[in-house]
């Protein structure tokens, strides 16, 4: 029907449709992600200061800095408290979850219910934390009171180690649904006939459940794990709107003292020296995320 | 019939019991919040306090928006939103549509580039992002606050939509390549209608990812009548004196529009992320 020419035609011009189609990808991911994450490099070895035009090459004195400071390192113990309990807790729940909503007498209803946390903005779920947790209006520290786990008129958010547990309970109940959603997903993958046939086997609920249900979510929990922890470490939003990093510190985590240093006392430097060392410790977390995730690619 | 219902009830009764429980436990801050919002000052600050209001009230929501500034806010808000959703939409849409279904050099590389900027927070792009959009004048302007959104929406549209072209059969582009129908069309004719749930639901997405959006927001935008909503009520929560009726109000107004628009599209969301985390 078609000449060779033709036909070579379309290929190439079906060849070039592709690749201006990447073309404002590439562009931007260019000029707004890779440019200002080499930006954040350089100045992280610069004096750059917020309201400050000009600034000069200091090479590693703010790393010196962070790291002869030693609130540093309380406020690395808290970002691994946090990032930690936040994200096997969110795992946990997130697989009860799915497990609940893979069964068969589970509606489409509960699931879309489930998902809402996903989306509810920060700032609304953090102003319900703080009224249910005042002092003396909130119905959880009064709740709380009741069961003799805190005084009278007390918040929970008052005290150091109760409101970094606080914290971490409120970030599990609004982070699971990503986890449910992915572990479901696994679990319908699974095939049935390895249950009818550990069933005729005569294996019992438990070692079905040990046997077949845990191995086969063994993939997804490594990548939801590493997922999680670059997402749970770099979270700002709630810490911020809740506590704000106190009492004391006890809730400052590096995304706050990085916006501390940069919005706080205007040290964009220093700041930027501080989300280098947070940067380049979650690295090998995403390398690992993005290779395996793109391994199956032609 | 009934009997049977009962029956069925019955043996699954434990886990009724479940689903109960959860249910209250997802959803009690939430229903907390419409139901605070809903009650006058004396049942508010009433201890112990009652679930449900006694006398139930709009007046909080009268209040709070016979404030001008706030109806600024979800104005702010919502042009940012839109503006973010079109721009990801546009890019994303061409962007993975490129990357599901053709074969270049550097393909492979892209998809990297576009998960690990998928990745990066926005507390790693703040500093660098402030400074470079400051330098180009577009500090507390619309324009700069919608690039800081496209910079941590665009990538997850993109990777959300890869998917839903992959569904699209490879056999139907074929047909219409051998029919000797220019590529142009084939995208604008044949491609974009079958995919019309995924971008839809990947631009929601988008559109719901810039409205709660708070740490660039709030960094790039000075003034007061440009602020979000949720940079407005990020402040009314810090401020000493809050008035803990009108922003039950504002929060739960915040939020509703949120899980109606969520609701509305989950079931293509669900799709397209489980269809690309199944794979990873």
């Amino acid at each position: 029907m078609y000449s060779l020419k033709q036909k070579r035609n379309y290929y190439t011009q079906r060849q070039i449709l592709g690749i201006v189609f990447i073309i404002p990808t590439v562009v931007f991911l260019l000029v707004f992600v890779a440019y200002p994450v080499l930006y954040n490099i350089f100045l992280s070895f610069t004096d750059a200061r917020l309201l400050k035009q000009n600034f000069s090459f200091v090479a590693f004195d703010n790393y010196k800095k962070l790291f002869t400071n030693p609130r540093f390192f309380k406020y690395v113990k808290n970002t691994l408290v946090w990032t930690f309990s936040s994200v096997v807790g969110q795992l946990t729940l997130g697989f009860a979850f799915a497990l609940l909503i893979n069964k068969k007498s589970a509606g489409t209803g509960l699931r879309s219910f489930l998902l809402i946390p996903y989306v509810v903005p920060a700032v609304a779920i953090a102003l319900v934390t703080k009224w249910v947790m005042n002092g003396d209006y909130g119905i959880v520290s009064w709740w709380l009171n009741r069961m003799n786990i805190i005084e009278y008129r007390q918040s929970p958010l008052a005290l150091p180690g109760s409101a970094m547990a606080t914290l971490i309970i409120v970030n599990v109940w609004r982070s699971y649904p990503f986890p449910m959603l992915i572990y479901w997903a696994t679990l319908k993958s699974i095939d049935i006939e390895l249950y009818e046939a550990a069933h005729v086997d005569g294996a019992n609920a438990f070692q079905t459940f040990v046997h077949i249900t845990l191995p086969h979510v063994k993939d997804a929990t490594i990548v939801l794990a590493i997922l999680r922890i670059v997402w749970t470490a770099t979270y700002f939003d709630l810490i911020w709107f809740i506590t704000g990093g106190g009492p004391a510190g006890s809730t400052t985590h590096l995304p706050i003292m990085i916006y501390q240093a940069s919005f706080g006392t205007f040290q964009l430097g220093y700041a930027s020296s501080i989300s280098m060392v947070l940067g380049l410790s979650l690295f090998v977390c995403v390398a690992f995320y993005v290779k395996k995730s793109v391994a199956n690619e032609r | 019939m009934k009997q049977k219902t009962l029956t069925r009830i019955s043996k699954n009764f434990w886990f009724y019991i479940l689903v109960l429980c959860t249910i209250a436990f997802v959803g009690f801050p939430l229903f907390w919040m419409a139901l605070s919002s809903l009650k006058p000052s004396v049942e508010l600050f009433k201890m112990p306090p009652k679930i449900l209001p006694k006398a139930p009230t709009f007046e909080w929501y009268t209040t709070t928006f016979s404030n001008a500034i706030v109806v600024r806010y979800f104005f702010n808000s919502f042009l940012i939103a839109f503006s973010t959703m079109l721009v990801d939409v546009v890019l994303a849409t061409l962007g993975a549509y490129s990357l599901a279904r053709f074969k270049y050099r550097g393909r492979r590389f892209i998809m990297m580039a576009v998960l690990s900027a998928y990745c990066l927070p926005p507390i790693m792009l703040m500093i660098p992002l402030y400074r470079i959009i400051a330098g180009m004048g577009l500090n507390s302007s619309y324009l700069g606050v919608i690039i800081g959104h496209t910079t941590f929406t665009f990538p997850f549209c993109v990777w959300l939509l890869i998917p839903f072209f992959r569904k699209v059969p490879k056999e139907l582009e074929e047909a219409a390549l051998v029919d000797g129908t220019p590529s142009l069309k084939i995208f604008t004719a044949i491609i974009l209608p079958l995919c019309v749930p995924g971008i839809l639901s990947t631009g929601i997405m988008a559109f719901i990812l810039s409205w709660n959006e708070y740490l660039l927001s709030s960094v790039l935008i000075i003034s007061d009548t440009m602020k979000t909503l949720t940079v407005g009520l990020a402040n009314y929560i810090s401020s000493v004196q809050i008035d803990w009726g009108e922003i039950m109000a504002l929060g739960t107004a915040t939020t509703l529009p949120i899980i109606i628009m969520f609701s509305a599209i989950q079931k293509y969301f669900v799709e397209g992320l489980t269809a690309g985390a199944v794979k990873g």
